[in-house]
């Protein structure tokens, strides 16, 4: 895909998962925030708190790729190397139903300040944001990410980005199914 | 989005209210802005930079903030729809801007180059009239900020803020208007409770 389009679509998506945080978890109170999901599943509060470790990992990662990455004067077209799609599309809400057991580093506890951690999430789209913004004047699929959970394999930057941005949609669903 | 229609028809209700001009007039100045949109946190202008724009805001919340070489934030003012924005002394002094101008959320500005608004001072001296008196209006602002920093507690900043901008909870992170009001982000939930809306 070309490299404009893929980058405004997914700061649009930014943009949205923003919104919802800005116009609702931030508003809410403490005992939403953390009650468990009717299932026993996580609160609102963990689903983001789970995100945040992923941003924790991944964020200073693309900011050091971005600044080391050489400029792109032509434009890119952007393509999923075949790791990329398999990690993309197992985080798609709308295609993987499949379940998967959170790894190590990135279970969220269940007694959280919940306030903290959606101020966190904010800060950390808000991050985000600028990231997709200096990326469209890098050479993005040249910068190497290693993935959180098995180092040794790598991601481009463009399929690493939309790897984090998809895994975000999916919890916000999560965390929308407690609203 | 809204028409430009409705974009003249705010501009006018806020010219209105600081120095009625004839038709033509406020034609003439109007014609100087144009619109577009700036997106979440986008500068608009840079610490540093010079102000080269007046602007006015037709939808959408911005900051004016300094930071200092720690990075320490401290935002100055809010301004909202209906609004003149933009740093000013930097404008008016053609001097380096101290401070940031940014879009905290989507927004829908017009702006006008100050070169330009200068250029039809020269031949309308009731634009000049309108600048002053909008200068003054202001000033006011800045010194009525100014009580409300020396005089009132977290909780009268807090009641101000959402007087003028009652869905403002909404619109930002807390964190900006935690920074407004002086108080440290982590105790914005106690402010908030505190003040029951």
């Amino acid at each position: 895909m070309e490299k404009l389009l893929l980058l405004n679509q997914l700061e649009n998506q930014v943009e949205r998962h923003l919104q919802q945080a800005i116009q609702k978890y931030q508003n809410l109170p403490d005992e939403i925030l953390l009650k468990p999901s009717s299932s026993g599943g996580w609160s609102i509060a963990q689903c983001l708190e789970h995100l945040n470790t992923y941003g924790d990992y991944y964020l200073p990662l693309f900011e050091k790729g971005l600044v080391e990455g050489q400029d792109d004067l032509s434009i890119e077209t952007i393509k999923s190397t075949w790791l990329g799609k398999l990690a993309i599309d197992s985080m798609n809400p709308e295609k993987g139903k499949k379940k998967f057991n959170a790894m190590k580093g990135h279970i969220p506890e269940v007694s959280l300040d919940a306030k903290a951690v959606v101020a966190e999430f904010i800060n950390q789209q808000e991050q985000l944001l600028q990231i997709l913004r200096t990326a469209k004047n890098k050479r993005i699929q040249q910068i190497k990410i290693p993935i959180s959970i098995a180092k040794f394999l790598k991601l481009h930057l463009g399929d690493a980005i939309r790897f984090l941005i998809i895994h975000n949609e999916r919890h916000i669903r999560q965390a929308n199914r407690n609203l | 989005m809204l028409s430009d229609a409705s974009h003249k028809l705010l501009f006018k209700q806020t010219v209105d209210g600081i120095y009625s001009l004839s038709e033509d007039d406020f034609d003439a100045f109007f014609e100087l802005f144009k619109p577009f949109s700036a997106k979440r946190k986008e500068i608009l202008t840079y610490n540093g930079a010079v102000e080269k724009n007046l602007y006015f805001i037709i939808d959408g919340l911005q900051r004016m903030y300094f930071s200092d070489e720690n990075g320490r934030e401290a935002t100055i003012l809010f301004s909202y729809s209906g609004n003149f924005g933009g740093v000013l002394d930097s404008m008016m002094n053609k001097t380096p801007s101290k401070f940031y101008y940014e879009a905290l959320s989507p927004s829908i500005i017009l702006r006008a180059s100050f070169t330009q608004i200068e250029q039809l001072i020269e031949t309308n001296p009731k634009i000049e009239i309108l600048l002053r008196k909008g200068l003054i209006s202001a000033f006011s602002g800045v010194l009525e900020r100014l009580v409300e920093l020396q005089c009132f507690s977290s909780e009268e900043k807090f009641r101000q803020l959402l007087k003028r901008s009652p869905h403002i909870l909404q619109i930002v992170p807390h964190k900006y208007l935690a920074n407004y009001i002086g108080i440290d982000a982590s105790n914005f939930s106690k402010l908030i409770n505190s003040v029951q809306i």
